[in-house]
């Protein structure tokens, strides 16, 4: 997307310049958050991850490697990774607890959507449900395509035509929802 | 397209690569096939491009206040590994330092270790030598002074005449010495030996050096009725006495 700023941060991060932090915050706080939140479906627990995500991110700045992910994959992987071991922490300290408020946090999940992700929010609902259950146990839960599978009582197979099926929708959404964005923008 | 890029597309690797899900091995793998197939690449970053894109559907207002947070524990990381990085310069000078110091010691302490056993050596082959020489001075002492010591004097015979030599026998203690005062000059080839006819056994006493041995008293092993030889022989000493060329004898 934006590569101009994907670059710029990428060089200050290197340098191990602080703008990097506040840049990175600026740009991707928010998905990140929503990633975070998305894991471990608490706003005080999401809000912990995210600190501890840039801070490993400023502590790994000089292991960011351009030429194998893009800036966001990265970001992604970290932040992911901490909010997985971070619900797993969590689960081995209140096993049970957490595991019963599974099903509640998830529609508090829906609530937590601001207005402003909306159009998104819409986006998102455009792409078929048994697609997005799929990339959702995937990315958020830190399922790997077997335990999914069992999980969601899909045969793996399934499960891996539906991860592919489903990135590619998402490609073909998002493209209309960036074109619209742009038109939006590009109008007087 | 190949069959094994094919394979590899079909797989999950990638997507779990693009997760951060794959193992070292998977991992290598998929960074060759993106590295190296072109349409390994177009997907790997179309899937990059979508993940974006899904997660930014998750996105959700940080909270106010958060950044400040957030920005802060960054700066502090940074003071912390500024400081810790001191701090391990300062520990491997150190440690440097120390290594150093502790290698100039223990080679200080080895070498003069080896001094050590080296001089204690010394003293001991000193004493031992020193012991020896006592022993051989107080038996000297006694033979000398002793009433019952007879004292013979030898003269060369033949080539020799010009030898002379004292010997000292002493029947009481067991003891015999011999002083061999003058030595003739002898072809550079030849040599005087001395031998001692001890029961019947000839001994071998050693050479007599021209110059060193004047004022010294050789002892000569001890036995009734013996008989000690001075023969002349080739340079360096024989291994049996030549009859013919015995110079001077003297029966005790």
């Amino acid at each position: 997307m934006s590569t101009l700023i994907e670059r710029h941060i990428v060089s200050l991060l290197a340098e191990k310049d602080d703008k990097a932090i506040s840049l990175l915050y600026e740009n991707y706080g928010d998905t990140l958050y929503g990633v975070a939140y998305k894991v471990v479906k608490d706003e005080e627990l999401a809000q912990d991850v995210l600190q501890e995500s840039f801070i490993k991110i400023w502590k790994k700045a000089d292991t960011y490697d351009a030429s194998k992910a893009k800036l966001f994959t990265w970001l992604f992987r970290i932040t992911r990774n901490t909010a997985i071991d971070k619900l797993r922490s969590v689960n081995n300290k209140a096993d049970k607890e957490v595991q019963m408020d599974v099903s509640d946090v998830y529609k508090l999940g829906m609530d937590g959507i601001t207005p402003e992700h909306l159009d998104i929010q819409e986006n998102l609902d455009k792409l078929e449900p048994k697609y997005k259950i799929v990339l959702e146990a995937l990315f958020f839960e830190g399922m790997t395509q077997q335990e999914a599978s069992e999980e969601l009582d899909i045969p793996l197979g399934t499960i891996k035509s539906r991860l592919k099926i489903g990135l590619r929708e998402l490609g073909k959404i998002y493209g209309t929802a960036l074109a619209i964005l742009l038109l939006i923008i590009l109008l007087p | 397209m190949k069959e094994k890029v094919k394979i590899f597309l079909d797989s999950d690797i990638l997507e779990k690569y693009l997760l951060g899900d794959t193992t070292k091995e998977e991992s290598q793998q998929a960074e060759r096939y993106i590295a190296m197939y072109p349409e390994v690449r177009e997907s790997y970053n179309q899937l990059q491009d979508n993940l974006e894109a899904f997660a930014k559907m998750y996105a959700k207002k940080t909270p106010e206040g958060l950044k400040e947070i957030i920005m802060k524990s960054a700066k502090m990381e940074k003071v912390a590994s500024r400081k810790f990085f001191r701090y391990a310069i300062a520990a491997s000078v150190a440690v440097m330092i120390f290594a150093g110091s502790s290698y100039f010691f223990w080679s200080q302490n080895k070498s003069l270790q080896e001094e050590n056993t080296l001089v204690t050596n010394k003293i001991k082959y000193l004493e031992d030598n020193m012991k020896d020489q006592l022993e051989d001075m107080r038996n000297q002492f006694i033979v000398l002074n002793n009433p019952d010591t007879r004292k013979y004097t030898l003269k060369g015979q033949r080539e020799a005449k010009e030898l002379k030599a004292i010997a000292y026998i002493n029947p009481v203690k067991k003891l015999s010495y011999i002083n061999v005062s003058n030595v003739p000059n002898l072809p550079e080839n030849k040599c005087f030996q001395m031998w001692a006819e001890v029961n019947g056994e000839l001994v071998n006493l050693g050479v007599i050096k021209q110059f060193d041995d004047k004022d010294k008293l050789l002892a000569l092993p001890y036995a009734d009725k013996a008989v000690s030889y001075i023969t002349i022989e080739p340079e360096g000493g024989n291994t049996s006495p030549t009859v013919e060329n015995i110079v001077a004898n003297i029966a005790y």
